[in-house]
């Protein structure tokens, strides 16, 4: 398991249905309100202030928090009472699935035991430090997706080795694969890797032999980029962006790279392979 | 034993091939597999298949549209969502527009089972 949505997990295990799922994210729709709609509320902002927020909370890795400070429209002391207010009232799925009568707090409880435990034994598996990255909680989330279901897929070690800011052309002997996530920000998950590691992860996915270079083991490398690019979208979910993904392609080319975005590289090792993951910001 | 009907529709091949294997030897029977979603519109009216696996990102008609289609078609088709995109955005707006489910790539053999014989429970 790499990002999922609790809701969504306790669908696919039989543990509520859909009904029960449609009226909790609708209870936490009503009830939820983010920091600057909670000062809207508050008369802190207008509307058109908000969105000059948001804009900017959308187009950057900075905190809420300290995009409503940076603004100077709202002072510390208004902060923590929204803050406040926030935690006091902020309810998550379980609460609402219990809300609406679906499930028990135990029910809820004992779930969600399994699903953390799942979720913090993939994450273990990335030691590196993102800090210095440009946006680190995206290039995290992207670059560790990667390194979990390239490690998972092909069966094979991973490490990752060096994280920089320099983007790379497409190196002899490799090929691309690229696939844009869109909505309120658009970034690129770019996978460079030996022609030779498409069989071994084409095997690894279907599950039956597949020569390099030929449309099944390109088609199924496409498809591991799909997967570390959807769950990126939904693990990003939960830092606030709304973005979906693009089916993803592959190209003999240097694709979305052309040196005019932001761009960090992270050089991985698979087995005894190199690959690079650049994400494009 | 009479087994019930899959129709799976991905854009990738890879995808197909994995649910095939699964399913192979289950009380699944995959009687169609479509690469795109007017194609699975096409298919699913002659076949009337009981169960659709259908993914959401895919070029040309998309998965949510696809399910609309769908679900003009027979408005009881039981149509499940299969996705490497599970925000809570998604889950919702697909089950809103009817999907009966909502399972997220990867998964496993095991509990990719386990999820389909929970929906023959509902189906």
């Amino acid at each position: 398991m790499g990002a999922t949505f609790f809701g969504q997990y306790l669908l696919s295990k039989g543990v509520i249905n859909r009904e029960a799922l449609i009226d909790a994210i609708n209870t936490q729709r009503n009830q939820n309100l983010n920091l600057t709609a909670l000062a809207v509320r508050q008369g802190y902002l207008d509307k058109q202030q908000e969105e000059a927020i948001l804009l900017r909370y959308r187009t950057s890795d900075a905190k809420l928090e300290d995009l409503c400070l940076e603004s100077g429209l709202i002072d510390k002391v208004q902060l923590d009472e929204l803050v406040r207010l926030q935690l006091s009232d902020w309810m998550r799925i379980g609460a609402a699935l219990v809300a609406g009568g679906h499930l028990s707090c135990e029910e809820v409880e004992k779930h969600l035991d399994v699903f953390q435990e799942a979720q913090r034994r993939a994450e273990e598996q990335i030691e590196t430090d993102f800090s210095a990255c440009r946006e680190p909680e995206t290039v995290k989330t992207v670059v560790s997706l990667a390194v979990i279901h390239l490690g998972r897929i092909s069966d094979q070690p991973m490490k990752l080795q060096t994280l920089s800011d320099h983007a790379c052309d497409l190196a002899a002997g490799r090929r691309r694969y690229v696939q844009r996530l869109v909505g309120d920000r658009e970034l690129h998950v770019v996978l460079d890797l030996p022609v030779e590691m498409e069989s071994v992860l084409a095997e690894g996915l279907v599950g039956i032999p597949c020569e390099s270079g030929t449309e099944v083991a390109i088609d199924a490398v496409c498809e591991v980029v799909n997967i570390i690019g959807g769950n990126a979208c939904t693990q990003l979910e939960a830092c606030g962006f709304k973005l979906r993904p693009d089916p993803p392609y592959s190209t003999e080319g240097n694709g979305p790279i052309n040196g005019k975005g932001d761009c960090v590289r992270a050089e991985v090792l698979v087995g005894d392979a190199e690959m690079d993951v650049q994400v494009l910001l | 034993m009479t087994k019930w009907r899959v129709m799976t529709v991905d854009d990738s091949a890879a995808i197909l091939t994995i649910i095939a294997a699964y399913l192979e030897d289950s009380e699944f029977d995959v009687v169609a597999a479509e690469r795109d979603g007017r194609s699975a519109v096409e298919r699913f009216a002659e076949m009337r298949p009981d169960i659709v696996l259908l993914d959401l990102i895919m070029p040309g008609q998309s998965g949510v549209e696809t399910l609309s289609r769908l679900l003009a078609i027979d408005p009881d088709a039981f149509v499940v969502i299969v996705s490497s995109l599970g925000t809570e955005e998604a889950v919702h707006e697909c089950l809103t527009t009817g999907a009966k489910s909502f399972l997220q790539k990867p998964f496993t053999k095991d509990d990719f089972i386990v999820f389909m014989r929970d929906l023959t429970q509902v189906a």
